[in-house]
């Protein structure tokens, strides 16, 4: 019996339906007339004798594949209508949904960038390897793990693997300028060797990749490989650009080979140029053969793996042979248990312990699940309220005899459409999201994909179904169960006792997870506050920085640069807005100086660390960045007398006890002038906003010579009134620029410069408080669409109760008292798991801990009283309806 | 008439005695229902319109074809007929069913233990 026979019997039943009814029609009648004729039967026994004619054309068309159809357009009718009977729950059950997946999107893409998917453009990355060495003598003796280098230990690993040419070894410069000085656009270089190409199959668009006889060490052969995008954007796209030069710094390059637009290196910035290791340029101090420099570390190594190469095994020979190389290399201080180890080729997944951007990724697919978490539970709710109000439908359904497990899958059915609905939302949301993401917190990395591509796409899909499906299995299971005669009898008050425990369930669970979020978000608030309230020493939101840098060789002779910069400083001074002009000769917080000094008695070493350092300045510094003057006055402008003024932890550590004032500072050598100390200035900062020691300073007027060879002061710093300090900048811009042509120029406010302290608490405070108001909402809202089912269904209680003499308050406050309790139950789950959970965050506060009783205390209230409003609003509109009303209610 | 009473019929038995009845010869569905109500001595008593999923069934299966005809009093009727997979099917489902009707028997303690 195959399936092709009855074919045609089945297919004529379906495409001719009307007619096989027709047939069956006659087939009946003929029936009954001939059993009427042979039993001599009256028309109406013969018809009692062959049943219910009905009941055998539905079943017979039940078999049929309309019949199935039938079931598929019934189906999608009830559904359609379901959806419209009500809008607004429909509508809410999609919008959370869609942002419970939508956040997930988001998040997943960026996700999957850092830890699930290889470089683009390399040929078979599971075959490829990175190298990464354990060092043991560091100089804290904490044991460290990284992927960097020397070209010596490459030497090693290289013959450890048997086959050198399957090993590249490279390193990557993403700071450098094109054309000549600092004043050029960005461009990422990556110097590697030539087994680069070989070993990962990189696709070459145009030309070809150097070779060995390019990359002899000690030789420049002046040739370099340019990206995709980098021939489009500087090249202009040409077509025959092979022959073309580029200059980089102070070197000229020959274009012979432009990559595929697929490939933009191994690393998550995007790489313009690959250039010989041989003509990479090293500092002078390195020598000629910068390569046999054993304790130059700036190379990293990928390998092509050969089947046959065992890890452990080659783990342990590479191991052994870096040892004795160290043991040679290094006799005294040789690292001798430095190990070495293979990972894959996504970075992020190396035996390294994780960057902190991978960590800040890593927190953000945690709050997105829990999210996801808030936005379900929330679905699930709103999903059973609506079956429960549902009941009689049902139940009159499953009377006439629908069968258990159609109605459940119609159920699911429901569920999942509305998922679908979400889930195309979501994938708009998530696709905004993600490139909203990417911007605030990853700009720096070079994205190969859009924000929505197929992987995306796919696990929204993904997410979209299984939310659909644990949206839907709970309430359609309760619904297939209920109380038939119950149910169906019109006078019907109690609800199952399953569901207000699944139902109260949810909102502990919504409640419990809510909190979790907004404890963070607060935490997080709360340490960006402190941290940037700290005192700095410096007033930051006043003090424009300007800063000039030249390209190795390029700057002008001293006596020119400083005659230049003195005149910016004058020009400055005329500018509206500002109120102080001041030079010296490195960035506040940037860096410092140090030299031997000599107080009458003693030396510099005999003082306890930490040691004092120096800053040059010109007299106004100490206007111009705020610093309190505590005792005696700053530098005077008279060049001839030799004065330092010191700070407060410099006149502790170095006179304790005494008045620093008239104190002598010789500077380098025990002859030197006697430098006066003519006051005392409050600490500030040396290189951190957080600093567990203060660094002791002292000031010396910029240009005073004798110390050793001061550099002329690039560093131009100018107190602006409040509110003018980002036009200062720009003036300040536009006069270096103009001032100090092809050079690298900037300036902005302190503040600015300092954000990227302050990003890993604002980036917490940000998603923390994002996804804690979100989750917020969507409980609240939750809560207040069952608190208004239950009370809406006990409309008739209560019209009885206050017919009986109930207050209105009473009763709202009963109904207030329930829903604030269910969700107190939650909060004080939250609360015990943000307390375990609190030593898992610490790390990331600053000024508050993760148990901090104000914190939580604020948390539980805000969410409580919110709970209350979304009680109490249906509470009090039901008891304003009128008792008679009530009563009469069905 | 004897006052057996009416058994169950074993789903699937059904379209058995179709298929036996028409492998006699095409017939229309009164006439069918008829043979197998006379052949049981009305034991099985098949209730007339349980015929006709069973039939369509049959149709489906395409154990059996059906064509318009008319009946020998000039009425127009639906007349049956086996197919030749029908009739291998039929085949194949007596034995099984003298397999099973043998092993109760045994069971039973009518037969002999062969």
């Amino acid at each position: 019996m195959s399936w092709l026979d009855g074919l045609g019997h089945r297919l004529r039943s379906l495409l001719f339906p009307g007619r096989r009814a027709e047939e069956l029609e006659d087939e009946f009648a003929f029936h009954i007339e001939q059993d009427e004729r042979h039993h001599r039967l009256d028309a109406a026994r013969a018809r009692r004798r062959f049943g219910n004619p009905t009941v055998r054309r539905e079943e017979i068309r039940a078999t049929t594949w309309g019949g199935r159809l039938d079931v598929i357009r019934q189906d999608i009718g009830h559904l359609r209508r379901a959806a419209f009977r009500d809008p607004g729950a429909v509508a809410l059950i999609v919008v959370t949904l869609s942002l419970g997946i939508g956040a997930n999107a988001a998040t997943f893409a960026v996700f999957d960038r850092a830890f699930l998917r290889n470089p683009a453009g390399v040929h078979e990355p599971d075959g490829i390897r990175r190298f990464w060495i354990e060092h043991t003598r560091t100089g804290d003796g904490v044991p460290f793990r990284g992927p960097h280098l020397s070209y010596q230990m490459y030497q090693v690993l290289a013959g450890a693997t048997g086959q050198p040419g399957n090993v590249a070894l490279f390193a990557t410069d993403f700071a450098l300028h094109l054309g000549t000085g600092l004043s050029g656009p960005r461009v990422g270089a990556v110097y590697a060797t030539s087994s680069y190409a070989q070993v990962l199959g990189v696709p070459i668009a145009q030309g070809r990749f150097f070779g060995p006889s390019e990359d002899r060490m000690g030789e420049d052969a002046g040739v370099v490989v340019v990206s995709h995008r980098f021939w489009l954007r500087h090249l202009q796209g040409r077509s025959a650009p092979l022959g073309d030069s580029i200059t980089v710094g102070r070197r000229r390059y020959r274009v012979i080979g432009v990559m595929a637009p697929e490939f933009i290196g191994l690393d998550l910035r995007a790489a313009d140029l690959w250039i010989p290791l041989a003509a990479m340029p090293r500092s002078e101090a390195a020598g000629p053969r910068w390569w046999e420099q054993p304790a130059d570390y700036p190379f990293r190594a990928v390998a092509r793996w050969p089947e046959a190469l065992g890890k452990p095994g080659f783990e342990e020979r590479a191991t052994r042979l870096m040892r004795s190389y160290q043991r040679e290399t290094f006799k005294q201080s040789a690292d001798t248990l430095q190990r070495v180890f293979v990972g894959p080729l996504i970075e992020a997944r190396g035996p390294a312990p994780l960057g902190q951007d991978v960590l800040i990724m890593a927190r953000l697919v945690g709050v997105s699940v829990i999210v996801l978490l808030i936005a379900l539970a929330n679905v699930i709710n709103l999903l059973l309220i609506r079956s429960e109000a549902r009941r009689r439908e049902i139940a009159v359904r499953l009377s006439l005899g629908i069968g258990r497990v159609r109605l459940v899958r119609l159920l699911i059915l429901e569920a999942l459409v509305l998922a679908t609905i979400a889930g195309i939302g979501a994938t708009a949301l998530g696709g905004a999201g993600g490139t909203v993401l990417r911007r605030l917190l990853f700009s720096f990395v070079e994205w190969t994909e859009p924000a929505l591509d197929g992987r995306v796409a796919l696990f929204t899909v993904a997410i979209t179904f299984v939310a659909g499906l644990l949206a839907g299995i709970p309430p359609a299971l309760q619904a297939s169960r209920p109380n038939l005669t119950a149910a169906l009898k019109s006078g019907a008050r109690q609800g199952g006792r399953e569901r207000a425990l699944l139902q109260r369930g949810l909102v502990v669970a919504q409640a419990a997870l809510s909190v979790i979020l907004l404890v963070g978000a607060a935490l997080f608030v709360t340490s960006l506050r402190k941290v940037r309230a700290l005192d700095l020493g410096y007033e930051t939101r006043r003090l424009v920085v300007g800063t000039v840098e030249h390209a190795d060789g390029d700057a002008p002779a001293a006596p020119a640069f400083e005659a230049r910069a003195r005149d910016v400083a004058t020009r400055m001074a005329g500018v509206p807005g500002v109120e102080v002009v001041a030079r010296t000769s490195i960035m506040p917080m940037w860096g410092y100086a140090s030299t031997k000094f000599y107080t009458d008695r003693d030396s510099a070493e005999s003082i306890p660390p930490p040691w004092p350092v120096y800053v040059s300045v010109t007299p106004e510094y100490f206007d111009a960045v705020g610093l309190r003057v505590v005792l005696g006055r700053t530098l005077s402008s008279d060049d001839g007398t030799p004065e330092v003024v010191i700070d407060e932890a410099m006149a502790r550590g170095v006179w304790p006890g005494r008045s620093p004032m008239g104190q002598c500072l010789r500077l380098a050598t025990r002859d030197a002038p006697c430098h006066t100390v003519v006051g005392v200035v409050g600490n500030s900062r040396l290189s951190y906003v957080i600093e567990p020691e203060t660094t002791p300073r002292y000031y010396v007027r910029l240009g005073q010579k004798d110390i050793g060879g001061t550099p002329p002061g690039p560093v131009i710093l100018v107190r602006a009134r409040p509110g003018t300090a980002a036009l200062v900048a720009g003036e300040l811009r536009t006069e270096l620029t103009a001032a100090f042509p092809g050079a690298a120029i900037e300036a902005s406010t302190m503040r600015d410069r300092l954000n990227s302290e302050y990003r890993p608490w604002e980036l917490g405070a940000i998603l923390f408080s994002m996804s804690g108001v979100l989750a917020l909402v969507v409980a609240v809202v939750g809560l207040y669409s069952i608190v208004a089912y239950r009370v809406k269904r006990r409309t008739h209680e209560f019209g009885i109760r206050i017919a009986l003499g109930a207050m209105a308050a009473d009763v709202i406050a009963h109904v207030v008292r329930s829903g604030v309790g269910t969700v107190a139950v939650g909060v004080a789950l939250g609360l015990a798991i943000s307390l375990a959970g609190g030593r898992l965050v610490s790390s990331m506060l600053f000024g508050v801990s993760a148990a901090n009783p104000v914190v939580l205390a604020g948390v539980a209230a805000i969410l409580l009283a919110a709970a209350g409003l979304a009680a109490a609003v249906p509470a009090w509109r039901a008891a304003r309806v009128d008792p008679a009303i009530a009563l009469r209610d069905d | 008439m004897s006052p057996h009473r009416r058994s169950e019929l074993v789903p699937g038995t059904l379209e058995m005695l179709i298929l036996r009845t028409l492998s006699l010869g095409p017939n229309h569905g009164y006439a069918i229902a008829q043979h197998i109500a006379k052949l049981s001595d009305d034991v099985l008593q098949v209730e007339q319109g349980s015929l006709y999923p069973a039939l369509e069934r049959l149709l489906s299966a395409g154990l059996v074809k059906a064509a318009w005809g008319t009946s020998p009093t000039g009425r127009k009727a639906r007349h049956y007929t086996i197919t030749a997979s029908g009739r291998k099917q039929l085949n194949a489902e007596v034995s099984a069913f003298d397999h099973v009707a043998l092993a109760i028997s045994r069971v039973l303690g009518r037969a002999e233990p062969g």
